[in-house]
């Protein structure tokens, strides 16, 4: 079924994390705590959905001359809204996320499927692919949060794991930590999907 | 010409239709963010002075004359704190200049001078480093210190007295950080007439 290929894409084929790497930047920046790893991949999914199902919606009166502004004015609104509701309701994330919440706006992600996929398909099938790669994007920063977590503070979403005398590596979650998680995920992702093929 | 204006047009519309969804997400949800902010600034109140029991606005004449003295430049709110009917204290906000921009504090101060406890709120500082600052370890540091001399901030070094540790990496919101709780202490120490 055509829409549930559009929604399985994200997930592994075309996976924006380790697959397409897009998105890098709050990728590399909030994957400090699984926490913000899942509040970061439910918000941008949120905003992902919501444009392409609009982009799509739009796209016969969209002229190709000003299509990006557009895609732009859209990302946006549906980012400032979200960021209201994350301040209203949960003003834990809105302080944890911080500043990548307004920055979800120059997500790659969401204005590559804007141009690669929602101006092109059908409403249906843009809001499958926008789950399809924001939950892909969520599975992916929240594998990343929870390594650099682990090691690097030695909680899993805030619950101490270990004893007292656990030293944590704090390299973890500084940005170098970030940088070496992202890397190896990304060649431990390309190995299983090797594996597969065979 | 006649194709300018129409894209023009068109933006327009969607600039429009965008403004009009903002603003009236904005309306469903401007009251409970502002409450957020409220159980907020309370619970912070609460956390820096645990003994009071209710905590009244200084009053506008008393504070605008604190905040127009150029040396409480930092200082944002003063909260007098009470408990059965008696001033036990000042819940003081102070927005001192830290490495990003300005960082919130609340310091809770007894009457006698000394700091019940510190609580660093909205900040921009760097996350791992700056931010640290949030923590209890070193808010804790501020508990204890009194308004009898400007506390100081040392590296590598056991703290005494008035002397709080900075931490590693993030100087500047450290010395940030006692800057306000600084001028706090004097504002208190004026407040009290001491």
């Amino acid at each position: 079924m055509n829409l549930w290929k559009d929604f399985s894409n994200g997930l592994l084929k075309e996976n924006p994390t380790f697959r397409l790497v897009l998105g890098t930047c709050p990728t590399l920046a909030i994957t400090t705590a699984v926490f913000n790893g899942i509040g970061m991949g439910i918000a941008a999914t949120a905003v992902l959905v919501g444009s392409n199902l609009i982009i799509s919606l739009i796209k016969k009166g969209t002229p190709n001359e000003v299509r990006i502004p557009i895609f732009v004015i859209v990302i946006a609104t549906f980012t400032t809204i979200v960021e209201m509701i994350i301040k209203a309701y949960s003003p834990a994330l809105d302080k944890s996320l911080g500043l990548y919440i307004p920055l979800i706006v120059v997500n790659c992600i969401i204005i590559a499927r804007a141009e690669a996929f929602a101006v092109k398909n059908p409403p249906l099938n843009s809001i499958m692919d926008g789950l399809g790669m924001g939950l892909g994007f969520t599975v992916a920063i929240t594998i990343i949060s929870a390594v650099r977590e682990v090691l690097g503070a030695g909680t899993f979403f805030g619950m101490q794991l270990f004893g007292a005398n656990f030293e944590p590596a704090l390299i973890m979650i500084l940005p170098p930590g970030g940088f070496l998680v992202f890397g190896l995920s990304i060649a431990a992702f390309n190995k299983i999907m090797s594996l597969r093929k065979v | 010409m006649r194709d300018y204006i129409r894209l023009a047009g068109i933006l327009f519309l969607v600039c429009a239709i965008a403004a009009a969804a903002l603003g009236f997400t904005n309306s469903a949800t401007y009251d409970r963010i502002q409450e957020q902010q409220v159980i907020a600034s309370a619970e912070a109140k609460k956390a820096v002075l645990p003994d009071a029991e209710e905590f009244e606005n200084l009053d506008e004449a008393a504070l605008t004359e604190i905040k127009s003295n150029a040396k409480y430049n930092y200082v944002t709110d003063i909260y007098i704190a009470k408990a059965a009917g008696n001033v036990i204290g000042y819940a003081i906000q102070v927005a001192p200049k830290g490495y990003g921009g300005a960082v919130e504090v609340f310091v809770g101060i007894t009457s006698d001078g000394n700091i019940q406890g510190i609580k660093v709120g909205n900040n921009s500082e760097t996350p791992g480093l700056g931010k640290k600052a949030a923590t209890a370890d070193f808010q804790d540091q501020y508990v204890g210190t009194t308004w009898e001399s400007p506390i100081d901030v040392i590296k590598n070094a056991t703290p005494k007295g008035n002397e709080i540790v900075a931490i590693s990496g993030a100087t500047i919101t450290s010395r940030a950080v006692t800057d306000g709780v600084n001028q706090a202490l004097e504002a208190a120490k004026e407040l009290s007439g001491k």
